[in-house]
């Protein structure tokens, strides 16, 4: 089979496991310990109003009827309305306020592990057993070795004690943008939008200084989720070099006459890179749980603190629809796993 | 299976030799002991000549190939004294011009250079027993430089060319001269790998990178040594796996490696080593992991292109019955040393050492009895210079002396400078006694370095 091939059944693969969570979902729903009704009502809630509040549910349907529906829902992304959270909003609305700032965050704890991690393990394991190599593995293990609450708070209260001109003068509120608090959700309104081509929003000017306030505030929290990354990455991007290097086409190359930056470059790097990319999407998807953690502390009004409200309020239909955008975020990442894959190695979806 | 009918050629009728390794030591230095993988091994190599090593693994014939190739890494070292000279004129030519600053003109140094005086003074510690002479009359001026021990005679740190007839000055004047491996680095030893030796390795399914096609591997060796670029090389990569034998190979210039069977891996790499024309071409076990077939098929294809290029081949093997199939001469080590070295014919026909008497004995089809006789027992890890035979353990000839005195490489018998044996036994027409007698004065003199 061909490398595309073997990408285009992966890409198949996702439909049963999106088929399979929207189920649990559905059942979670219907048959949980939650009463929807008297979710809504109330537990004193009786007679004709529960009744009619049933009805209105189509909570008087056969059961596949309403299976049909909720799976027809959720495809065409009408998620439902939250029973206590956000009482009576639309799952969807929420999803739009909140959903931006989780994946800011995201998007820099993948971003700071991947540019410090990597180069630090790659750099480690080409001077292997020396004193580098040494201070980034120990480091490396002490950075992953701290929990992420932890860290966290003890971050924040570093970060505090600078205030004003702290240790060598360094004041983290006045370094770069000036910023009133340090923990908070960053606006992201740094994009200027219009409609030059009809009905299609398009960004046509960047806010600098509001994108410098929104990249400040998030990066310590970026960097408290992206430690066991960060740490996982350095790690497995150290031995994943130390056994490129110690391979027979490494020693071929050098045999060739090569010089050792070119082998390095072409012949290291690139092999090197093929164990990382499963351990670059698996610690994405720990972010999701991560964040729940993060955003809470470092007050972030995202879809991890919203999850982990509605999961404490019992919101159920809240609950279940992050669920099932977690779900569509780690379907994406597999696809981009399988899609880095089928770049990096020409062996992909070869069968002997 | 055994063929013998390939004559070897005698040295006298070949020209010098391109490779000549002398007193070559090599050892891994670790926290708890020194290994000295290769102690004292001398050969040579000539244009068009086969020369096969042979020994169990252990016995330190990688580590002889890895050191011409300069691939010897940390905790590995080439001792000082060791030397490995590359011969060939039109190298020694063009690193001449190429690196004006490293070249010696040892005609002029010869002047100063008095062996007995030089041997007398007091900053030299090298005795000529080191560099495999008695007397400090027989050292020539070669020796003492390319074993590093010029220094005195004012050859500089970075000196590796070396010039024996001719003016480095007009590089197209010089006749004779060499290359010393053991002083190349940087550029000039990046100029030797591949451009001047290159190298087959043992496993053919990792020798070549899985992630880039086999031509572009390939173009990498044409673009490196010979400034071929885009259709040119790739044309020419083409055509050299059209040459070791690999069909439709202008589709398979862009196939990647997991698209090889084994032995066409093997092809490919013997076509990258041969991108640049060679003038040696050190070949690994390159067969090991090949099946018989295939093995057969991959060594009538290097006798063949040995045969259209002149190729000079140094060939490492454990198989003996390889070793009859496609050497001309044969170095037997064991336990980092050479213990017998000898025309192909001679060795199959009348092997002298006791250990390659078990070698031959242990190859099927060609023992006495109905059982296949092993050497019982593994080869022991050199880690102290040598005061005995390394053998003695396992040797079925045994005496006590073995224990005692370290035997030196000498002709097995008189008049036989092509066949020599490191091994009491020896010279064979001499008593025991006095053959005995004769390899402890040897030893003694290496040992207390005596140069009376
Ligand atoms: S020196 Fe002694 S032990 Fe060594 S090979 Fe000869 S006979 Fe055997």
């Amino acid at each position: 089979m061909s490398r595309w091939g073997y990408f285009f059944r992966r890409l198949l693969l996702s439909i049963p496991v999106l088929f399979l969570v929207m189920t649990f979902i559905f059942v979670l729903l219907r048959m949980g310990p939650v009463d929807p009704v008297a979710a809504r009502l109330g537990p004193e809630a009786t007679g004709a109003e529960a009744a009619r509040m049933r009805e209105r549910l189509g909570l008087n349907d056969p059961l596949w009827e309403q299976y049909v529906d909720f799976v027809t829902d959720f495809l065409v992304l009408d998620l439902g309305q939250s029973w206590v959270v956000y009482a009576d909003w639309e799952v969807t609305t929420i999803v739009m306020n909140s959903g931006p700032p989780t994946l800011w965050l995201g998007f820099w704890a993948i971003l700071l592990p991947l540019f410090i991690g990597i180069p630090l393990g790659f750099y480690a394991g080409l001077r292997p057993n020396s004193w580098s190599d040494y201070t980034a593995s120990v480091s490396g293990i002490l950075w992953q070795a701290m929990p992420n609450f932890w860290l966290c708070i003890i971050l924040l209260a570093v970060l505090r004690q600078t205030q004003g001109g702290g240790w060598l003068g360094f004041d983290w509120y006045a370094f770069g943008p000036e910023i009133r608090s340090i923990t908070g959700t960053p606006s992201l309104d740094f994009l200027s939008w219009s409609n030059p081509f009809g009905a299609v929003p398009f960004p046509t000017g960047i806010d600098w200084s509001a994108l410098a306030v929104d990249v400040k505030l998030i990066l310590p929290p970026a960097l408290v989720l992206g430690s066991a990354s960060m740490a996982a990455e350095l790690r497995i991007g150290r031995t994943a070099i130390l056994e490129t290097i110690n391979s027979n086409y490494v020693e071929t190359a050098r045999a060739k006459g090569l010089k050792s930056r070119a082998i390095v470059w072409k012949h290291v790097f690139r092999n090197a890179l093929i164990p990382l990319v499963p351990v670059i999407t698996n610690e994405a998807f720990l972010l999701i749980g991560g964040s729940v953690i993060v955003e809470s502390i470092f007050n972030i009004n995202g879809l991890g603190r919203i999850f982990f409200r509605a999961m404490v309020q019992g919101d159920l239909p809240l609950a279940g629809a992050l669920l099932f955008i977690f779900t569509l975020i780690i379907i994406f990442l597999n696809i981009v796993q399988d899609f880095l894959y089928t770049i990096i190695d020409p062996r992909v979806g070869y069968e002997r | 299976m055994m063929s013998l009918e390939r004559s070897p050629r005698t040295t006298a009728e070949r020209d010098e030799p391109i490779l000549e390794v002398r007193n070559l030591q090599t050892a891994f230095f670790t926290e708890k002991e020194t290994i000295r993988a290769v102690d004292d091994v001398s050969f040579d190599i000539r244009p068009g000549e086969t020369v096969g090593i042979v020994g169990e693994s252990g016995s330190g014939k990688s580590v002889t190939a890895r050191s011409i190739m300069g691939l010897v890494d940390s905790p590995g070292r080439i001792l000082q004294g060791s030397s490995i000279r590359f011969g060939h004129v039109e190298t020694v030519r063009e690193y001449a011009e190429a690196f004006p600053n490293r070249t010696v003109d040892l005609e002029s140094l010869r002047a100063e250079y008095d062996p007995n005086d030089f041997f007398a003074r007091a900053a030299v510690d090298v005795r000529p027993t080191d560099l495999g002479y008695e007397r400090a009359d027989d050292v020539p001026l070669e020796d003492v430089v390319a074993a590093g021990y010029g220094d005195a005679l004012g050859v500089g740190d970075g000196d590796c060319v070396f010039v024996t007839d001719g003016s480095p000055e007009s590089p197209s004047s010089i006749a004779d001269g060499f290359v010393e491996l053991t002083r190349l680095d940087g550029e000039a030893q990046r100029r030797m790998r591949g451009g001047r030796i290159a190298m087959v390795f043992q496993d053919p399914l990792t020798s070549l990178n899985p992630v880039y096609t086999v031509g572009n591997q390939i173009k990498e060796a044409l673009r490196l040594h010979q400034g071929l670029r885009g259709e040119a090389a790739t044309r020419e990569a083409a055509e050299l796996l059209e040459d070791v034998g690999i069909p439709d190979a202008r589709r398979r210039v862009n196939e990647y490696p997991h698209q090889f069977s084994g032995g066409m891996r093997q092809r490919a790499v013997i076509a990258m080593a041969l991108a640049c024309e060679p003038e040696l071409l050190i070949c690994d076990e390159p067969t090991t992991a090949l099946d018989v077939t295939i093995q057969a098929q991959i060594l009538d294809l290097l006798a063949e292109l040995q045969e259209e290029r002149d190729l000079a081949m140094m060939f490492i093997t454990h198989d003996m019955g390889v070793i009859a199939e496609i050497s001309h001469r044969v170095n037997v080590m064991y336990a980092g040393e050479v213990v017998e070295t000898a025309g192909v014919n001679d060795l199959f026909a009348d092997p002298k050492h006791p250990y390659t008497r078990g070698l031959l004995q242990s190859i099927p089809g060609r023992q006495e009895g109905d059982r296949l006789q092993t050497i019982e027992g593994n080869v022991p890890t050199p880690n102290q210079p040598a005061t005995h035979c390394r053998f003695a353990p396992r040797c079925p000839k045994a005496f006590a002396d073995c224990e005692a005195v370290h035997p030196a490489s000498v002709p097995v018998e008189e008049g036989a400078t092509d066949h020599t044996a490191a091994c009491l036994l020896y010279p064979e027409e001499l008593p025991t006694a006095e053959a005995v007698a004769r390899h402890r004065r040897r030893a003694d003199t290496e040992t207390r370095g005596d140069t009376e």
